[in-house]
């Protein structure tokens, strides 16, 4: 009795499990497709999927400038990077400092930092509009980075600082006696050690900023459009080039699927174990 | 190698006083233990003898020259931490040789020195596995081996042995004992395990919240301790604390406990404060002579078996060689060696000669 209920369980956990892969992967597995066929077959009544009609084209397409996709994934890629270099390097020296020194007003600074995460995008939209016009930073990249570090800059400081707190403190003690100085303590244990969680968190920063869609539409114009903005503009007044739109999307995605990979082997990756027999 | 002295060594945090005033002086080569049980402050006297954690009040002296301001390399002691703190991304050569390599010896110097320790450890096979990939007794090795290799003044453990079974906790400790017998190293050993205090020191200090009880030989706290505290937490099974009366029969001093009469020596004089007796197991003779008991409890522990017997006012706890063939309930006689019977002032806890 208990060893059939024991391979029922198993049987619809595991149904679940192919139900929401499926959900999942459905729309991916359809964008793929779409991506392949001729726009002509796609808005047929039915669509016509006959493999004969497998063409690249619309991947050729895409790149025609005027589209402004390459474009776009510079712009992106550009904005990724800074995004999430600076929110490693300030994220991480704050997350040291929150995680380590027993300074007065730590929580109050703690929790300031997680209640600017409270507000809706849709409610600051407006007023960060404002601002930012005023400031002429309305589609620059410094503008569009700095409003993406506001928002990446907390989350990486939390998830930092809750890795710095996971260090043993014996290990610093032990450079000490050791004859370390807190540089030398940083440059040959602390940073190596801190190197998977860094990279994780850098991966996590570059993903979230790449994929934003939602500020780049209202902060961008025409010189700093991101990825998402270029593949939105594919669905046109009159005509939607479904087909370019998802080779578009593919190979946006291309460069998250690569990063999402390298992500969970490194937060997989417990480096910390064996510093300290519990 | 060198000497080391406490004097009135204060440690506060905010209003809690962690060290109230120790007073300590140990000598050159001495292997000294900070005995007490967790939250009374040997931890924390120990980081402040390594230079971890501050003096608040006090001086700390090494070789006679004051080091409260020195930082813990510049007073060259090395440390072997409770949990390793072993550098979790460095090979086993590494981890011993890092010290070295923060004072930018030559590569091959570092090398050689690293094997040498690491053959002296048996951890020769090892020098290129990972902290993680290690065994606990192997990882205490690596920790022990970090420290040798720096020839420091002084050792500190901070209670090396207690994340290690039992039997690799003996093991580990004739380890120590023989590496210092060999290094000749002043040390100071961190545990709240009085087995290992008693089997591995020249001198034990006794800690009570704050407070140095005792300082002393092994043989000094566990025969002669200053206090009831110092008694009953040196030895195992616990020594019997007895708060009875003293009474004069035929010109014979006798102690009350109970219904018991223990009688005691014609020199003992009976003070005129009241006084409590302590008796350890080996010094209670189960027979037939001596007052009426009977047995409660009998604990067969492989060399000896402890019996406890009960009376009407008190129960003590014997040592009995070998295997006892006592049955619960069975009744017997019961006599105290005088020369193991201790007396401690009632109301300042101290041993009293009597």
């Amino acid at each position: 009795m208990a060893h059939n209920r024991r391979y029922l369980n198993r049987f619809f956990i595991r149904l679940a499990l192919v139900t929401f892969t499926m959900l999942a992967l459905g729309p991916v597995l359809w964008g793929v497709v779409t991506s392949l066929f001729p726009l002509s077959s796609l808005t047929s009544q039915p669509p016509d999927l006959n493999p004969a009609n497998i063409t690249l084209e619309n991947y050729l397409l895409v790149f025609d400038t005027s589209r402004g996709l390459f474009s776009g994934l510079i712009n992106s890629f550009i904005i990724a990077l800074f995004t999430s270099a600076v929110a490693l390097a300030v994220g991480s020296a704050a997350a040291y400092a929150l995680a380590r020194l027993n300074m007065p007003g730590r929580n109050l600074i703690l929790m300031t930092i997680l209640a600017t995460q409270m507000f809706p995008g849709i409610v600051i939209a407006i007023p960060l509009f404002l601002v930012m016009s005023r400031l002429d930073l309305v589609d620059t990249h410094f503008g569009l980075i700095m409003v993406y570090l506001s928002f990446i800059l907390p989350i990486v400081i939390w998830i930092l600082k809750g890795f710095f707190e996971s260090v043993p403190m014996e290990l610093e003690r032990a450079t000490a006696v050791d004859g370390a100085s807190p540089l030398q303590t940083f440059q040959f244990i602390v940073l190596p050690i801190s190197l998977p969680p860094l990279f994780a968190t850098g991966v996590f920063a570059f993903i979230e900023t790449w994929n934003e869609f939602f500020f780049a539409i209202i902060l961008t114009r025409i010189n700093v459009k991101t990825v998402p903005i270029a593949i939105a503009e594919f669905s046109g007044q009159y005509t939607t080039l479904y087909g370019q739109m998802l080779a578009s999307a593919v190979l946006a995605s291309i460069p998250v699927v690569i990063l999402a990979i390298i992500f969970r082997r490194f937060i997989l990756e417990g480096f910390v174990e064996g510093a300290i027999k519990a | 190698m060198a000497t080391l002295e406490l004097i009135h060594v204060v440690k506060k945090f905010g209003d809690f006083t962690a060290i109230n005033d120790i007073s300590l002086r140990v000598e050159e080569g001495e292997f000294v233990t900070l005995l007490g049980p967790s939250g009374c402050g040997k931890s924390t006297l120990l980081n402040m003898i390594s230079g971890l954690e501050d003096v608040t009040q006090g001086e700390i002296q090494m070789n006679g020259k004051v080091v409260n301001q020195l930082g813990p390399y510049e007073r060259d002691v090395a440390m072997v931490f409770q949990n390793y703190a072993l550098y979790p991304h460095m090979t086993v050569e590494e981890n011993i040789g890092f010290s070295m390599r923060l004072r930018k010896r030559p590569k091959d110097e570092i090398s050689n020195r690293v094997k040498g320790v690491a053959t002296m450890l048996e951890l020769g096979h090892l020098l290129h596995r990972l902290p993680r990939e290690l065994s606990g007794g192997q990882q205490q090795r690596v920790a022990i081996g970090r420290a040798v290799i720096r020839e420091p003044s002084i050792f500190l453990f901070d209670e090396p042995f207690s994340n290690l079974d039992a039997a690799l906790r003996v093991k580990t400790r004739g380890e120590i004992k023989e590496l210092h017998q060999r290094l000749g190293v002043t040390s100071i050993f961190v545990t709240h395990d009085q087995e290992e205090a008693l089997s591995l020191s020249d001198n034990i200090a006794v800690l009570s919240t704050g407070k140095l009880e005792q300082h002393g030989s092994p043989e000094e706290i566990y025969s002669k301790p200053a206090t009831k505290y110092v008694a009953r937490f040196i030895g195992s099974p616990q020594m019997d604390m007895f708060s009875g009366d003293f009474l004069m029969i035929d010109g014979i001093p006798v102690y009350h406990i109970g219904d018991a009469e223990v009688p005691l020596p014609k020199k003992i004089i009976p003070p005129t404060q009241p006084v409590d007796m302590g008796v350890r197991p080996e010094f209670v003779m189960l027979g037939t002579k001596g007052f009426q008991a009977s047995v409660r409890l009998v604990q067969p522990v492989g060399p000896f078996t402890y019996v406890t017997v009960d009376w009407t006012g008190g129960s003590v706890t014997a040592r009995v060689n070998g295997v006892s063939h006592l049955k619960v309930k069975e009744s017997l006689q019961v006599e105290f060696d005088p020369e193991g019977i201790l007396f401690f002032d009632r109301e300042t806890e101290k041993r009293r000669d009597l």
